[in-house]
């Protein structure tokens, strides 16, 4: 059984058709890049895995291992392993990191039917965590992304996703706004969480990402639908043709 | 009593018939037997009061109903003086006190707590001393007067518990060099009650208001912090959260009247069901108040469509070279932030409560006490 199947899958934002049929199969231990020119629907792909609101599934339907999620609310998908760092992280100021990713572990445990883990043990894996991103141990204290550097807002993703471990990462434009340093600790954290029992999905519209995440299939979209998909070779002729080659 | 809401001027004319209280006898009454024998009382429509309906006040005072089993209960360490107002020594600290912290005229509704006082308390710090914190946890009348003296150097912390009054005066002189910070703590109330908070704070002296408010039936504070001697420092926090059909009107003023002073003002508050929140906060800074350096930041959260937040600083500056900015934000919750929560795990509810606590903090130098009082959760 496929990890996450989506079927068929059109989306609309404000009545206006944006997906038009999106078919893609990912499994366990994989890794897939979804990449296309803007406006080709890649956020909003990432967002509606997501239950982002707003945006409406018209046909078509998304499964995690099995199960129908089209219709499940953004914490019940995050509950079963769903996870999207996302392109521009929201700030919340006067809630400290450290406290929102306690309030997620506890939902995640308690999802599980598990006890919260002790403020100890969590503290301690969050500063874990921290410091395989390169991240100074106050970043946990500061306000979610509140005043961080672009590279720290989405460093901060990927603490998250390291934290909860997912057992789908959907990664919307991770790599975009990071220097070259930061875009190496950023695919390491993506590397370390990378294992057999989950999958990640790298929305990205440039293929520098993938020379450090080596992703298993590449994906192109176009005007709502995946025109072409092959191996990783197919990033990096995008890399030298541009998308202008596959009608897109 | 429809069409015949009760204005400042009957209100006075069967105040006068019942006569002033015998409380603290020695109390100088007739300023305040004055200004309400010359209907100076405010009236329905005045502008201070735009926001609040007075007449629902004037019916409590009129009603004057009191609690007969209250007590005096203020706790303080053996090195702070605390005396009640009936004791002739309260006209002695009244005297150290020095020139009056406040204008009647301006605030015309506390001759109505000089005229019923029935309940007070002075205290005294003395200088140089830090003694642990004094409390106020309860006083038997539904008027009263609290009066502070910080002498030089002193440091204090003086803690309002929630209690209820019709009306309550506070007033405060922070002499040079002392320290009082001061923490309101207003719990829900189905009563209607008025407070006054009038400070001076004197050269290199700080006063910080911590005031944390749920809402009354009908609640109005005003604030009146005046910055008298140089460098002189204010810092003001207030957040509230109302719900239901609840009334909160803050009235914040801070004159700068020496040189060198700075003052900081934060405001924040959530207003849920049908409240509604007002925020008025005024900054004047006199001419010769030079290098002043004055901010007021208000943010208000409307929880809900049918909610009402009113919130309007207001700037006189007489002098040039001083640094002002204010800032007043009425917004919703964001519901983007709700989603990011709800995508890590976090159900609605408690992302918009996560939320809101963040917002709310940014006023709150105490979340322990905020969330033992239930502004935040």
């Amino acid at each position: 059984m496929s990890l996450l199947r989506v079927e068929e899958l059109h989306v609309e934002v404000d009545g206006k058709p944006i997906l038009a049929g999106i078919d893609l199969e990912v499994d366990a231990g994989e890794v897939h890049a979804v990449m296309g020119p803007n406006g080709s629907g890649k956020s909003t792909f990432a967002n509606v895995l997501a239950g982002r609101p707003g945006y409406d599934v018209v046909r078509g339907s998304m499964r995690v291992d099995g199960e129908d999620v089209t219709e499940l609310a953004p914490e019940e998908r995050s509950l079963r392993g769903l996870f999207l760092a996302f392109q521009y992280p929201i700030e919340i100021p006067g809630v400290s990191n450290m406290e929102f990713l306690k309030a997620a572990v506890d939902a995640h445990a308690l999802g599980r039917g598990e006890d919260p883990p002790s403020a100890i043990d969590f503290v301690r894996h969050a500063r874990e965590a921290a410091s395989r991103l390169e991240l100074n141990p106050d970043f946990l204290k500061r306000g979610v992304n509140d005043g961080f550097s672009g590279g720290e807002k989405k460093r901060n993703e990927i603490l998250q996703m390291l934290i909860l471990e997912p057992r789908l990462a959907v990664l919307d434009e991770t790599d975009s706004g990071l220097d070259i340093d930061a875009l190496q600790v950023v695919a390491n954290g993506i590397n370390a969480f990378r294992g057999d029992g989950n999958a990640v999905v790298l929305v990205t519209h440039y293929q520098r990402l993938l020379n450090y995440v080596v992703p298993d299939h590449v994906h192109v979209l176009a005007d709502g639908r995946i025109v072409h998909s092959g191996d990783r070779s197919l990033a990096l002729e995008l890399e030298e043709r541009g998308y202008g080659w596959l009608g897109a | 009593m429809a069409g015949l809401a009760l204005n400042g001027a009957s209100l006075a004319e069967k105040l006068l018939a019942r006569g002033p209280t015998s409380y603290a006898p020695w109390l100088d009454r007739r300023p305040h037997l004055d200004l309400i024998e010359q209907r100076a009382l405010p009236e329905l429509r005045a502008e201070a009061w735009r926001h609040t309906n007075i007449a629902r006040w004037y019916e409590t005072v009129l009603a004057g109903t009191e609690r007969a089993t209250r007590s005096r209960r203020v706790e303080f360490p053996g090195e702070v003086e605390v005396v009640d107002f009936a004791d002739p020594r309260a006209a002695e600290l009244l005297v150290l006190r020095g020139e009056e912290i406040f204008r009647l005229d301006a605030q015309p509704i506390a001759a109505l707590n000089g005229m019923l006082l029935g309940s007070g308390v002075a205290i005294r710090v003395p200088a140089g001393t830090v003694p642990s914190p004094v409390r106020i946890v309860d006083l038997p009348a539904a008027y009263q007067r609290i009066l502070v003296i910080v002498e030089p150097d002193a440091r204090v912390e003086l803690i309002e518990e929630p209690s209820s009054y019709t009306h309550r005066l506070v007033e405060a002189v922070v002499q040079p060099g002392g320290r009082l910070l001061h923490r309101r703590l207003q719990a829900a109330s189905p009563d209607r009650e008025c407070s006054l908070v009038a400070v001076r704070v004197q050269a290199n002296a700080h006063y910080e208001l911590s005031q944390l408010s749920l809402g009354g039936d009908l609640r109005r504070n005003d604030i009146v912090a005046t910055l008298a001697g140089n460098a002189a420092n204010v810092t003001l926090r207030g957040a509230w959260r109302l719900v239901e059909s609840q009334h909160l009107d803050n009235q914040v003023a801070v004159h700068h009247d020496a040189p060198g002073g700075t003052s900081r003002q934060t405001f924040r508050g959530v207003a849920d069901g049908r409240s509604r929140a007002v925020l008025n906060g005024r900054i004047e800074i006199a001419p010769g108040a030079q290098q002043s350096d004055a901010t007021l930041n208000t943010k208000n959260l409307l929880a809900s469509d049918t909610a009402e937040v009113y919130a309007k600083p207001e700037l006189e500056i007489y002098a040039n070279d001083v640094k002002c900015s204010h800032g007043a934000t009425i917004g919703a919750i964001d519901e983007d932030a709700v989603h990011y929560f709800r995508t890590r795990g976090i159900d609605a509810p408690t992302a918009r409560s996560l939320f809101v606590r963040g917002f709310l903090r940014e006023a709150i130098d105490d979340v322990e006490t905020a969330r033992r009082l239930g502004v935040i959760q």
